[in-house]
């Protein structure tokens, strides 16, 4: 069994969750690389229990109809209280993933307060690591989806294509073969394919169960990849998630999202991957598990090689610092909320349960602008600066702070810069320990970590390092 | 003499001293604390995006075209539909097409010579997917590869200019603006009063005399050498712009007073007001900063799968309301409130704009008062420098692809082409990689 280092275990929890204390993060290498893996992937096994109770004393979705406690935002602040407070990282790291994956917006799903997306949300966190198609199955029969690709509408005589296109282009195979470079599919296969998916809706009330309307079903015989039949929606996706084509762009996609930015040169470490796809029985589970305990996951070229994710951003310099998140309640009186972390992540351009689009988030140079960096200075500062831990909010305490801080300016900073990655930052540690030495009139001082310098200079010691390019990386 | 940073740094060999930073950014000095002069050399583009495939056919309704009623048998327009609230007919003149009734304000300007309208504007081969039309457009490569074509056209044209030259407004910088060298910003408008507001690096309220400390220390992190092309580099850069940048344009933009009344209150509608307000956005800076040359706005939501027309009270029967009519009226309100600012502080002269699409929708409506994915598409070009009129041909619709889709008339990159050579200054040839017939709208 591999062994896995302070740092290899501190970018496993970076990339599979999202980072941790000193404390989770020796655990892990204390598991090895397996067995760390292992641990995170069947978190079905961690105590969750704090989560629950915080969850339970924070919201109250009993009745989704009561627009005042359930609806568009509450279902915002409930998914990052979760990726914030759980102890089953990767659960939420996968849920993330489905998401961006299966991109469907409350811009336009927004019925019943949000309840379809809300849905859906559970049921990616359920399937996480399904099947493929089994996932695929659930996700294309909710009513999120049928609702975000027109699949209500498409109907006998009158397909509409969108579902038809997406399903291929977007959420299994794309246009191209990510290996061969062969074209995937064809226009005709689009209509075709839309024709097997006509007919498929909900029912108006709740639970909203899955239905066919064989009236408006096409029973015909479609002609799909060259091969003619009466396939059904269901015929359709079983034969899409053999496709290597679509073990190919899975694997390519859990990559980029995981692993490094990929390029043309990796294409045979992609086929590779997307093999263990395929070899057992479509597992996103073997899939993942795969990636994450391989040596490409753990090369150099991997490590801080992806832009941190403003969600990412947002829940790690928690997480990491071993600050709070409190969400406030909607089940105590008065009624008093924190949604810091989910408009702070929209600012810099990820608003949860709702992608720009079908095909997701732009990564990595995507959330990097002049404005969203701005916006990921100013949360930062805004973290360090609230002293106000009695209201709801995301908060570090100066005692908090004062424990991790050393009698050195040196040490200090890189007590931080560990705490925080673990960083290099080359010659930034020593701008940083000036920035420690430094008075207010630019004249030198002495360092001690003394309750006040904690309270002015160690907060800004941590917007800085937040700051920092290095910071910005996973 | 500008400054280029990155030129700085490798003049400094890394050694960066915090006093000595100089940033590439903004305004010269003496534009401070005014509106810019007049200057008729002044050459603005404002390039207007509408995502998610605008219906053209409905856009600029072709009432005479037989095939157009039999495709469209509820969404489309009889000529005696063409009349706007006021029921002034926005039929073009003499020519067989008529705008939409929501685009009034529009039609005002079209009826002023201010408008050219482009017809059947697509490319060969067009692909039906959201994602690869747009970066067809954004890149003006038929494969979408590359940087953004006014990105390429940045590079050659703004380097060594100030930061602001160009800006995007919105949530993300669209891919027209992806450039090699130029760091063009993109400003998410700010709910509330100052919707530049949160456009600032901000350091501790409780310790003000930190401050300085916390801002030399950021400037002096975020200018070390970091590998060529290497996300930290791309990060550091645009850090480091944005904390530069920032201060300026907002002791800059404050200058601005409205030379109109611009929607609010959600009204027509709460897109519209969105809309405007980005372009309100875009006239602050414009009328404040000398070097303003490109920008970016963007109208969303044109994907009308289902339910185009209509609201539930008229069973979506009704042409006049419905998605698409709020969107069409956000954009012609829109464009004729920011025309009138412009105008009112005298810089109408100097300002193009240009709408896109990655694509039109399908002649033939589907059965959920919608439009699937098309083809070509009508443009506008919107300016006093601009000659009014129709451009290009209307693709006839008895004439379709394999798909049911029209056959496009005019290639986009033609309209870049004008744009390029008869507006900005540019060689188009060389930011598009090869040569496009000019298209008479300009010049």
């Amino acid at each position: 069994m591999a062994s896995l280092s302070y740092d290899e275990a501190a970018h496993l929890l970076r990339r599979a969750g999202f980072g941790g204390t000193p404390e989770e993060i020796d655990d892990l290498s204390s598991r090895g690389r397996e067995g760390a893996v292992d641990f995170l992937i069947n978190f079905g096994s961690i105590d969750n229990s704090a989560m629950d109770s915080l969850l339970a004393a924070s919201f109250d979705f009993s009745n989704p109809a009561d627009n005042t406690k359930f609806n568009q935002n509450e279902i915002r602040r409930w998914w990052f209280t979760r990726m914030l407070a759980t102890k089953r990282q990767f659960e939420e790291k996968m849920t993330l993933f489905w998401h961006n994956h299966f991109a469907t917006s409350i811009n336009k799903v927004s019925e019943n307060n949000g309840l379809f997306m809300f849905n859906q949300n559970k049921l990616l966190r359920d399937n996480s690591l399904a099947r493929f198609d089994d996932l695929l199955l659930k996700v294309a029969q909710d009513p999120a989806m049928l609702i975000w690709l027109d699949g209500l509408t498409n109907v006998l005589g009158k397909p509409n294509e969108n579902f038809g296109r997406e399903l291929q282009e977007l959420f299994t195979m794309g246009i191209n073969d990510v290996v061969t470079g062969e074209q995937n599919y064809t226009e005709d296969d689009v209509k075709q394919i839309a024709r097997a998916f006509t007919g498929w809706d909900y029912q108006r009330t709740s639970p909203f169960t899955f239905r066919i309307n064989a009236n408006q079903h096409d029973n015909g015989t479609k002609t799909i990849y060259g091969q003619a039949g009466n396939f059904s929606g269901q015929d359709v996706i079983t034969i899409i998630s053999a496709r290597p084509a679509a073990a190919r762009h899975l694997t390519w996609k859990l990559f980029n999202f995981f692993v490094y930015p990929v390029t043309d040169a990796d294409k045979g470490t992609i086929d590779r991957f997307a093999k263990v796809y395929l070899n057992n029985d479509h597992s996103i589970k073997e899939l993942v598990r795969a990636i994450f305990t391989s040596d490409e996951f753990f090369s150099d070229r991997a490590f801080f090689s992806l832009v941190k994710q403003p969600v990412e951003f947002v829940v790690g310099a928690v997480r990491m610092l071993g600050g709070t998140y409190n969400p406030g309640s909607t089940v105590s009186t008065p009624v008093r909320t924190s949604t810091t972390p989910q408009t702070a992540s929209r600012n810099m351009g990820q608003d949860v349960f709702a992608p720009p689009d079908v095909s997701g988030w732009d990564f990595n140079l995507g959330w990097v602008n002049t404005a969203s960096m701005l916006e990921r200075f100013n949360y930062a500062n805004g973290y360090l600066t609230n002293r106000n831990t009695t209201v709801p909010g995301v908060f570090v305490t100066n005692d908090q702070l004062k424990g991790i801080t050393k009698g050195s300016s040196k040490k200090t900073v890189k007590r931080f810069l560990g705490r925080l990655g673990p960083l290099s930052v080359g010659d930034a540690l020593g701008t940083l320990r000036t920035y420690l030495e430094t008075g207010d009139n630019g004249q030198p001082v002495t360092y001690t970590n003394d309750d006040a310098t904690v309270d002015k200079k160690i907060r800004g010691l941590v917007h800085q390092i937040m700051s920092l390019p290095e910071f910005q990386l996973n | 003499m500008a400054i280029n940073r990155r030129q700085f740094i490798k003049r400094t060999a890394g050694a960066v001293s915090v006093s000595l930073v100089m940033p590439r950014f903004w305004m010269s000095n003496a534009a401070l604390g005014q509106e810019a002069a007049a200057d008729p050399n002044r050459k603005i583009f404002l390039v207007i995006q509408l995502a998610g495939g605008n219906d053209g056919l409905n856009t600029v309704v072709p009432f005479t075209d037989s095939k157009y009623q039999s495709l469209r048998p509820t969404l489309g327009f009889k000529d005696t539909e063409l009349k706007d609230a006021q029921g002034n007919s926005t039929i073009l003149g003499n020519d067989p097409l008529g705008l939409n009734p929501a685009m009034s304000e529009l039609k005002s300007l079209y009826d002023a010579g201010r408008v050219a309208i482009l017809l059947g504007v697509g490319y060969p081969n067009p692909n039906l997917s959201h994602f690869f039309s747009m970066d067809v457009w954004g890149t003006a490569n038929l494969t979408a590869a590359g940087v953004g074509w006014l990105g390429r056209y940045a590079d050659q044209k703004l380097l060594g200019k100030s930061g602001l030259s160009a800006v995007s407004i919105g949530g993300t910088l669209p891919k027209t603006f992806y450039a090699s060298k130029f760091v063009i910003p993109n400003i998410t408008p700010a709910g509330g009063a100052d919707p530049f507001v949160n456009y600032a690096f901000q350091t501790d309220a409780k310790f003000s005399g930190d401050k300085n400390d916390q801002i030399n220390t950021f400037k002096s992190t975020s200018t070390r050498t970091f590998p060529a092309d290497s996300f930290a580099d791309a990060i550091a850069k645009d850090g480091f712009d944005a904390e530069e940048g920032a201060a300026q344009l907002r002791a800059a933009v404050q200058n601005y007073t409205p030379g109109v009344t611009y929607p609010t209150n959600n009204q027509p509608s709460a897109t519209a007001v969105q809309f405007a307000s980005a372009l309100k956005m875009v006239a602050q800076i414009i009328t404040t900063i000398p070097d303003a040359n490109l920008f970016y706005v963007q109208l969303g939501g044109f994907d009308h799968h289902s339910q185009e027309i209509g609201t539930n009270a008229d069973n979506f029967t009704d042409k006049t309301k419905g998605q698409h009519a709020v969107l069409l009226k956000a954009l012609s309100l829109g464009v004729k409130t920011f025309y009138d600012d412009l105008a009112a502080h005298g810089v109408a002269d100097n300002v193009v704009m240009m709408t896109w699409s990655e694509f039109g929708r399908r002649p033939n409506e589907n059965a959920s008062h919608g439009t699937d994915h098309g083809t070509g598409s009508p443009m506008f070009v919107i300016g006093n420098a601009v000659h009014g009129g129709l451009y290009g041909q209307q693709p006839a619709l008895s004439d379709l692809d394999s798909a049911g889709n029209i056959k496009f008339k005019l290639d986009f990159r033609s309209m870049y082409a004008t744009i390029l050579d008869k507006w900005l200054g540019a060689d188009s040839q060389s930011v598009l990689g090869a040569k496009f017939d000019n298209v008479g709208f300009l010049g």
